[in-house]
């Protein structure tokens, strides 16, 4: 019901790829979500004691005051924490990256929707970064960097990074793209490719005028 | 509008329009101010699709073009708010090695941005093989090689029957 009303898309993306041709889409780690989590209830704590808190001050004060705001107080310390709950889950479940042998696609967002497009041919850089709870949930966030314009910061909507957060196979991921990266030959600011090889063959005339020099040639 | 050959858009869809309303409504008094503008993009906007890049025009007074070439595409961007979503609208913020911030084109009011997606993906460097011609060119210098050799080869025997003959 909810993925209607707010126009989910049903499918994970997908990239056009040649048929026989790896392609991969997966969400982040579960790891992640547990991750996510942690800061939930870390936050949930941290609210709620301190509700608790005002409200047994309150209570102190004056019981009929405290007792008439118990349910606004209630309501106040459980609603936003169920939304924040769901929205976790949303998040990490509209989380998706798609990979194939030449480019990578991410999506992500629940009021805005963003999806990223690039090739690896216009890969810049990669770097992997991994904090002290990252560490403990053993994920890591792969950043991959284009020469397209700046983004506007961390996260940003339209930037020149494809951000994958939550990875538990990062440095896999890394490789992977480095390899790729690493492959072309050009500089990824979308330079043609130069077609040496295409001046020093034979045309078509000259082979034609070689299988005549055999031809001759065996009739000696 | 059909979106089935991208190179047929010439123009945003005409919900575009209401949606830019929708905006300008969310902004109250400075309705005017807001939707004018909007308006007059909207009204001027115009896509050229041709084989080699996009342009984009827009602007009365001031009048603005942006062309590209679908070869330095950096990044493909699709971004849908909710209020697009609702509208089966979608913004397309296309990136090339420029440095400026923001977005080099942004591709507005396309319904159903897959199939456009999907064309400028595939103009894009590196997402198909490129070596086409080059593997063409040395299977012709393969070729040339066997004659060569087969020449040689030939001019050996001839070489071979004259020694024996006399």
């Amino acid at each position: 019901m909810l993925s209607s009303l707010f126009k989910v898309p049903e499918h994970p993306p997908n990239l056009p790829v040649e048929p026989g041709d790896f392609i991969a889409s997966f969400h982040p780690s579960e790891r992640y979500l547990s991750y996510l989590k942690l800061y939930f209830w870390i936050l949930f704590v941290f609210i709620d004691v301190g509700l608790l808190i005002g409200w047994g001050a309150l209570y102190s004060a004056s019981q009929d005051l405290a007792l008439w705001l118990a349910l606004p107080f209630i309501i106040l310390a459980i609603v936003p924490d169920i939304v924040a709950y769901v929205m976790i889950h949303l998040r990490y479940d509209t989380m998706w990256y798609v990979m194939t042998d030449r480019s990578l696609r991410c999506r992500r967002g629940i009021w805005i929707i963003f999806e990223h497009t690039i090739t690896f041919e216009n890969v810049q850089n990669v770097h992997v970064k991994r904090g002290p709870v990252q560490y403990f949930f053993d994920i890591s966030t792969v950043v991959v960097e284009t020469a397209g314009a700046e983004t506007g910061g961390e996260g940003q909507s339209v930037g020149n990074q494809a951000i994958m957060e939550g990875l538990s196979n990062a440095d896999e991921i890394r490789e992977m793209i480095m390899s790729r990266v690493d492959m072309s030959k050009t500089a990824g600011l979308g330079d043609e490719r130069i077609h040496a090889q295409n001046t020093t063959a034979w045309s078509v005339a000259e082979m034609d005028a070689l299988r005549e020099i055999r031809d001759a040639v065996r009739d000696l | 509008m059909s979106s089935s050959d991208p190179r047929t858009i010439t123009r945003p869809d005409n919900s575009l329009l209401t949606y830019y309303t929708l905006v300008s409504l969310i902004s109250l008094v400075f309705f005017p101010f807001v939707f004018i503008p909007l308006y007059v993009r909207f009204r001027t906007l115009r896509y050229r699709f041709d084989d080699d890049g996009v342009s984009m025009t827009w602007g009365l007074l001031f009048h603005k073009e942006v062309y590209l070439t679908y070869r330095r595409i950096q990044d493909i961007h699709v971004t849908r708010n909710l209020i697009e979503r609702w509208m089966g609208l979608a913004k397309m913020p296309i990136q090339t090695a420029s440095g400026t911030s923001g977005a080099t084109m942004n591709i507005e009011g396309i319904r159903n941005p897959e199939p456009l997606r999907d064309f400028l993906y595939a103009r894009m460097r590196g997402a198909r093989a490129d070596q086409g011609s080059e593997i063409h060119a040395t299977a012709v210098g393969n070729d040339a090689l066997t004659i060569l050799t087969e020449i040689r080869d030939s001019l050996r025997e001839i070489k071979q029957k004259g020694h024996n003959a006399p």
